[in-house]
């Protein structure tokens, strides 16, 4: 059992996490998050959004998937998570472009042809 | 209660190729009729966002379980046995059998060793 040390801020005592439940957790959210980004550009495109209205959609995603790893971690969300603030933004424009690939994919199958 | 989630996720993928089609066969309706797209109906919207929803909610209970980052979380739930449990250690041969002569049972070398079950 590996430990990285990691401290929040200076001033306070150090944490010792664990790297293999941490890697764990970093894959499963990152699954998720490709999840999240091909099936919501799918959503885009069926929903034949264009434009800025898209991107906003992109963003309302976001924070559904999200908040959904909140509901699913419940109250001591500290145990599987390092901060929250950077579960929602980690990978945010990475995960954006497989979104606009699957956008403009179905947008063409539906909506083009 | 993980097949439970597949069937969430099959489903939602089914609702959501369906929304797909009826949004395709709006706009080729749209088409023939030689109307102006402005938006698509509001149950093929409502039916697409909801099977999102649902993939998602599924997606994110198939993905795996999170385990708990603290460094003593699971060497807390480590019992005795599982630490005591160390086979070099192992005694199969003991002095104290020289000092009581009467009881000591001469072996007759590795072929009884090998045969003791432990």
């Amino acid at each position: 059992m590996s430990g990285t040390t990691k401290s929040k801020d200076n001033k306070t005592e150090p944490i010792a996490y664990s790297e293999a439940a941490l890697r764990n957790n970093a894959i499963v959210v990152e699954y998720c998050r490709t999840s999240m980004a091909a099936l919501s550009g799918s959503t885009a495109g069926v929903l034949g959004l264009t434009g800025l209205n898209g991107f906003a959609f992109y963003v309302l995603s976001v924070i559904t998937l999200w908040v959904m790893f909140m509901i699913k971690a419940g109250p001591n969300w500290h145990k599987y998570y390092v901060s929250r603030q950077s579960l929602l933004t980690n990978g945010f424009f990475g995960a954006l472009f497989t979104y606009v690939l699957f956008w403009t994919f179905i947008y063409g199958m539906v909506h083009v042809y | 209660m993980s097949s439970f989630h597949k069937i969430i996720v099959f489903v939602g993928y089914i609702s959501l190729f369906h929304s797909a089609f009826s949004a395709a066969q709006h706009r080729s309706y749209l088409r023939i009729t030689s109307q102006e797209f402005t938006t698509l109906p509001l149950d093929i919207v409502v039916q697409a966002v909801a099977s999102l929803f649902a993939v998602m909610w599924g997606v994110l209970n198939i993905a795996g379980n999170l385990r708990e980052i603290p460094a003593a979380a699971e060497l807390n739930t480590l019992t005795w046995e599982t630490q005591y449990n160390m086979p070099s250690f192992a005694i199969f041969n003991h002095r104290g059998k020289a000092v009581n002569q009467s009881k000591y049972v001469p072996s007759s070398g590795k072929a009884e060793l090998e045969n003791t079950e432990l």
